[in-house]
C-alpha cells in the first residue's frame, strides 16, 4: 500500500505525541520514586498493570456499577496502596540495612515478576479489552491526524499531572521535603524530616500516577499482565534520557524518545520499537550519561 | 522415565547457563542480564546452519560460539563503561536488541515463526536417537562447563577478577586493566551460554524468539542467584531447583497453567526473600 509523505508526517506525529505522553505518565512516577530513594524501582511497571486490571476487575469481572471516572480513581488508588505496600514490606526494610543499590534493584525486579504473574494467575495471561459501554469512544482530525478521545485524555493526563507535580514541588511543605530528602537524605532526616513517611507518601503518589498510565493504556489498547515489562522499561529510558531524578527531565525524555520511536519506524518495520528505544538510551549514556536536563 | 530424562536435559542446559553467567554477575560483580541473548546465538545458529546449510552440530556449535563471542566482545566495550545498576538497565537493552534481531530479521531468522526440524547431534558419526543418549551428551557439556568455569575461578585470572569486583579501583593501581578482564570474561560466558543454546535448539528440535526473551535471562539471573553468587556448585543446584520447582507445583496440586505461572510467582518471592535475608544466596560467597 502506497501512503503518501504528506499523509503520514501528521499521524507519525500525532503518535508520537501520544507515545510521549504515556511515557511521562511513567517517568514521572519513577523519577519522583528514583529521586528520593536512588535506585531503579523495576516493579514500577507491574504497579501501573495492577492498576488498569483493578479497573478491568471493577467494570468487566464484578460488573459494579460505578461512574467510569470512579472505577479509574480506585484502580489509581491501588496501584499506589501497591507501591506503598512494596515499600513498607521490601524497600524499607533495605534501605534499613543499607543495602546496595542493586540489591534493591533485584528486589524489585522480584516483586516485578512475582506480581505480573500473579495477575495471570487472577486474570489468565490473554490479551483483554477494558472499555465498557459507558467508556469514551470516536475520535478527532487535526491536520490528517486521527486521535481517538482516549487519546485526547492521555495527553491532557500526562500535561496535567505534570503540571501538578511541579506545583507541589515547587509551593508545598511535602516538596520542599522531596527535595531535600533527594539532595542528602541524611541530613534531611537530621532537620527533621520524617524522612520514611515522606518516602512512602512519594511511592504511594509515584505508584499511582503509574497506575493511571496502566488504565490508560488500557482503554487505548488493552490490557495483558505482561504490558508493565515495556511500559517500564519505555519509562526508565526516557527518565534516564531526560535527566534520571528530575522532574522536567523525565518528561521531556519521554516526548523525544516518543519521536525517536515513530520517527524511527517510519521506513522500517513497526516490530524495531524497543530496540530503537534502546538504541537512544545506550546512545545517550554514551554520549550524555546525566541526560538532557543536567541537575 | 522420559520424562525424568528430559527434566534432566533441560537441568543441565540451565546448569550451563547458570555456571557461566555467574562468572560474570559472581565473580566479575556485573549484574548481566543479556544472558539469554548469547543462549539464543548458540540456539540459532545451530538452528540455521544444521537446518539450511548442512552444517553438523559439532561445527554450529563451534561457530555459534564465536558468533556469542564476536557480540560478546562488543557489547563488552559498551557497557563495560557504566557500573552498577546502570550496567544492569544497559544489559536489559541489550538483551532486547538481540532478541529484536531474532524477531524481525525474518530473512535469516524466519522471525516469529521460528526455526522447526533441527537435526540431532551426530557424535562420531553416530546419530543420537532417544534422550537417554542425549542426556549423556548435555552431562558431557555440562561436566566440561564445569571444569572450565572451576578452572578458570580457581586461576590467577579468577582470583584477579575477584579482586576487580572487591575493588577495582585498587587493582587499577597495581596495574591491572581491569575493563579488559571483564571483557574477557564475558566473552567466555558468552561462548559458554552459546553451547546451552546449541544443546537446546538441537533437543528441542524448534526455536523461535520468545525463548530467547528478557524474561529468560531474568530467569537465568534468578538462579544464579538462588544458587549462590561465586559458587560454580551453586548455579547447578538453582538450575535443578528451578527445573524442578514446577513439578513440585504441579504435585502440590496446582493445574499446570497455574503451576506456570506459580513457578514465576515462586521465583518473584524467592528473589525479594534472598534478597531481603541472604543476599548472596545459598551457597554464596559474595553480596550484591
Amino acid at each position: 500500500m502506497y501512503i503518501p509523505y504528506v499523509d503520514i508526517v501528521p499521524q507519525l506525529i500525532a503518535n508520537s505525541v501520544i507515545a510521549g505522553a504515556i511515557y511521562a505518565l511513567i517517568a514521572l512516577g519513577f523519577n519522583l520514586i528514583y529521586g528520593t530513594t536512588k535506585f531503579f524501582n523495576l516493579a514500577h511497571g507491574a504497579v501501573a498493570a495492577c492498576g488498569a486490571y483493578a479497573v478491568f476487575a471493577i467494570l468487566k469481572t464484578f460488573a459494579l456499577p460505578v461512574n467510569i471516572v470512579v472505577a479509574c480513581a480506585i484502580g489509581a488508588f491501588v496501584a499506589g496502596i501497591i507501591g506503598y505496600g512494596l515499600e513498607r514490606l521490601i524497600y524499607r526494610p533495605l534501605r534499613r540495612r543499607k543495602a546496595s543499590n542493586m540489591v534493591l534493584m533485584v528486589a524489585s525486579l522480584g516483586a516485578f515478576t512475582a506480581l505480573q504473574a500473579f495477575i495471570a494467575i487472577l486474570f489468565t495471561s490473554q490479551f483483554q479489552a477494558l472499555e465498557s459501554s459507558g467508556g469514551i469512544s470516536g475520535a478527532i482530525e487535526i491536520y490528517g491526524a486521527i486521535i481517538t478521545h482516549t487519546q485526547v485524555v492521555i495527553i491532557t493526563c500526562g500535561i496535567a499531572i505534570m503540571a501538578i507535580l511541579a506545583f507541589i514541588a515547587k509551593y508545598t511543605l511535602f516538596g520542599k521535603a522531596v527535595s531535600a530528602i533527594k539532595d542528602d537524605e541524611e541530613v534531611a532526616r537530621m532537620v527533621g524530616i520524617d524522612t520514611d513517611r515522606i518516602i512512602g507518601k512519594v511511592f504511594f503518589i509515584g505508584s499511582a500516577i503509574a497506575g493511571v498510565a496502566g488504565i490508560l493504556i488500557g482503554f487505548d489498547t488493552g490490557i495483558e499482565p505482561t504490558m508493565g515489562m515495556n511500559l517500564l522499561l519505555k519509562g526508565t529510558i526516557a527518565s534516564i534520557i531526560g535527566g534520571v531524578g528530575s522532574l522536567y527531565g523525565g518528561f521531556l525524555g519521554a516526548f523525544v524518545l516518543g519521536f525517536a520511536e515513530n520517527f524511527g519506524i517510519w521506513k522500517i518495520s513497526g516490530e524495531w520499537k524497543d530496540a530503537i528505544a534502546f538504541v537512544v538510551l545506550i546512545v545517550f549514556l554514551l554520549v550524555r550519561p546525566e541526560g538532557i536536563i543536567k541537575k | 522415565m522420559e520424562y525424568l530424562i528430559h527434566l534432566a536435559v533441560m537441568s543441565s542446559i540451565y546448569a550451563i547457563l547458570g555456571m557461566s553467567l555467574n562468572l560474570v554477575v559472581g565473580y566479575a560483580g556485573l549484574l548481566s542480564v543479556t544472558h539469554a541473548a548469547f543462549y539464543g546465538i548458540g540456539a540459532y545458529a545451530v538452528g540455521i546452519l544444521t537446518v539450511s546449510h548442512g552444517y553438523g552440530f559439532f561445527g554450529a556449535t563451534a561457530i555459534g560460539m564465536a558468533c556469542a563471542a564476536l557480540a560478546a566482545w562488543f557489547i563488552g566495550i559498551v557497557s563495560g563503561r557504566f557500573k552498577g545498576d546502570y550496567y544492569a538497565l544497559v544489559s536489559f537493552g541489550f538483551n532486547i536488541i538481540v532478541f529484536s534481531i531474532f524477531l524481525n530479521v525474518q530473512s535469516v531468522t524466519r522471525g516469529p515463526l521460528g526455526i522447526p526440524g533441527i537435526p540431532k547431534p551426530e557424535v562420531f558419526g553416530m546419530l543420537i536417537r532417544s534422550n537417554a543418549q542425549f542426556l549423556l551428551l548435555a552431562i558431557a557439556f555440562t561436566l566440561a562447563t564445569y571444569a572450565v568455569s572451576q578452572w578458570i575461578v580457581t586461576s590467577s585470572f579468577g582470583r584477579t577478577l575477584k579482586g576487580i569486583r572487591e575493588d577495582e579501583d585498587a587493582l587499577r593501581v597495581f596495574g591491572y586493566d581491569t575493563a579488559r578482564y571483564k571483557r574477557i570474561i564475558f566473552v567466555i560466558a558468552a561462548m559458554l551460554a552459546a553451547v546451552g543454546g546449541s544443546l537446546f535448539a538441537s533437543y528441542i528440535s524448534y526455536i523461535d524468539p520468545s525463548t530467547f526473551s528478557l524474561n529468560e535471562s531474568i530467569f537465568i539471573l534468578s538462579l544464579v542467584i538462588l544458587g549462590g553468587l561465586a559458587n560454580v556448585n551453586g548455579s547447578v543446584f538453582g538450575a535443578i531447583f528451578f527445573i524442578l520447582l514446577p513439578e513440585i507445583l504441579r504435585f502440590v496440586g496446582f493445574p499446570p497453567d497455574i503451576a506456570a505461572q506459580m513457578r514465576q510467582v515462586a521465583y518473584g518471592l524467592i528473589l525479594v526473600l534472598l534478597m531481603l535475608y541472604r543476599p548472596q544466596g545459598m551457597f554464596g560467597e559474595y553480596k550484591l
